[in-house]
Parts: C-alpha cells; structure tokens; sequence
C-alpha cells in the first residue's frame, strides 16, 4: 500500500475521479460529517452527494436525499471502511 | 461541452443539483449556526443566490449558569426576497426529488 | 456578473444591508462595483440601541466580502428575469 485511494490511483485527481459513485465520508472544518454517496465533485471540490447524513459529534442530526456541499469548508474526503474492504 | 438537451437533467457536476432546484424551494445550511428555507430564484458559481419567502432559523446554544446544562433556542424570522452571500454557504439541499 | 447586473438595476431602491458582524444598515443603495462592493445613503442602522456609535452615520461604503444578506424591495425583484439570466449564467460557465 503506497497510499492513494485503494483503487490504484496515483495522483489526488486520480482519487478524487476513482471513487464517484462510492460510499464516503466528508468531513468539513467545522467538525462535522456528511456520510453518504458521492455522486460528484469539481476543482473547487464542491462535492454533490445523495442519501446524505449529517453527524456532529458522532450523532446523526440529519438526513438529506440529494445535497450539495461547497468546497470551501472541505477538509477531507475519505472511501468509508466498507467500500475500502469491498474495493477494487 | 456541447450541451444537446435543453433542459439537460443529468448531474454532471456538483453545481448541477443547484441547476435543477431552480425555482423550488431549497434548504441552504449558513456558517454561524443559522439556516434558510425558500424559493431559489437566482444563483452563480459562487453560491450566492437570491431567495424568495425565506424563513430564517438561527440556532443558539446557552449554558444555564447553575445546572452547566446546554440549553438550545432557535429564533425564526421571514424576508420576503434575499440575497445570499456565497461564501457563507457550507450545504445546499434541493427538496426530495421522487425519480 | 448575474448579482452586478442585478444590483445595479438596484440603484436607488431601499435595501437593509446585514453584515456578518450582525450589524444592518438599512439605506438607499447608491452605487455597486463587480465585487459587489456597495454604497449606501440615507443610513440607519436597523437596532439602533444595539449600536448607538452609528447614529451619525449617513452613509457608508461596505466592503461586498462582509456582506451576509441583502433584504431585498420586492418591487426589485422580477422572477422571470432572474430565472432567465440565471439559466445563461449557468451556460456561460
């Protein structure tokens, strides 16, 4: 394993394309988290997202079916565990 | 891009989902705990947007000086028609969509 | 360009300005610049208890990144318009 995203990607561009349409987690400078599928995302890494739930401190506050997040507040993008085992 | 459609439906691009709530009603999550529900009217690629009957909901929370308990208020108000500025946008949500 | 063009349409109508400091400023807007940088005449300050060091203020010019909202006269707002200009602006790029 020399990093990247579990399906052979090299590059944070060739992560970001690879894993459109897999189960992730946002989380966003303020702390909170977005589980959900990631259906896309831009340059900006705006990410649009569906089946979205919010979690602040660890607690589910939210459910939203489509939502659209604005990259600004971005800190990371990770595959959740479940699509790493499954993975590629 | 060569846009064949009109009215493409497809979501290619993050900023699409916004696209396609045009003139419905949306949910916009603001930095400094405050929220807004209404009708979106005008949008660019910085998010910032206009809104028509929008309620406001800002949410406080205090800690009751005796018991430390957390105590959580939320204070609403209506604005007939606002301009929004992107950069306080973190989460736009289009209504639910029955596809 | 959508909210400059907008808001210079804008020019003369009554608008509450709020600021991300909580600070709104109602006035008649004067002028606006492609940052959205805004002019405002003919000001108060909507809580004037709140804020009574701004009473002398008449008008203002406020830097568009601290802008939070713009209330808006319903008279300045024309859907169709808005709609229209939006669906270009999203071709456009």
């Amino acid at each position: 394993m020399s990093g990247g995203g579990g399906a052979g990607s090299k590059t944070p561009a060739d992560f970001l394309k690879s894993i459109r349409g897999r189960p992730v987690v946002v989380k966003l400078n303020s702390g909170v988290d977005y589980r959900g599928i990631l259906a896309c995302l831009d340059g900006y890494m705006n990410i649009a997202m569906e089946q979205t739930e919010e979690y602040v401190n660890g607690q589910l506050k939210n459910k939203y079916g489509d939502a659209f997040i604005r990259g600004n507040n971005v800190l990371y993008i990770s595959t959740s565990k479940r699509t790493m085992s499954e993975g590629a | 891009m060569a846009a064949t459609a009109e009215e493409d439906s497809a979501v290619k691009e993050p900023l699409d989902l916004i696209r396609l709530s045009l003139d419905e009603r949306i949910y916009v999550k603001l930095r400094s705990d405050r929220e807004l529900r209404g009708k979106l009217h005008a949008y660019d690629q910085h998010l910032n947007m206009i809104l028509g009957d929008v309620e406001e909901v800002i949410t406080s929370v205090e800690i009751d000086d005796e018991t430390y308990e957390e105590i959580v208020r939320t204070s609403k108000r209506q604005i007939p028609f606002l301009f929004v500025r992107g950069d306080g946008v973190i989460l736009v949500s289009p209504p639910l969509r029955t596809s | 360009m959508l909210f400059f063009s907008y808001f210079k349409e804008l020019v003369g109508k009554e608008v509450t300005v709020e600021l991300k400091n909580d600070l709104a400023i109602r006035g008649t807007l004067h002028s606006v610049d492609q940052y959205l940088n805004i002019k405002l005449e003919n000001t108060r300050v909507v809580d004037q208890v709140k804020y009574p060091h701004m009473l002398s203020v008449k008008n203002c010019f406020i830097r568009g990144s601290v802008v939070r909202y713009v209330q808006l006269p319903p008279d300045g707002v024309d859907v169709e318009v808005l709609h229209d200009a939006t669906r270009r602006e999203a071709r456009g790029g």
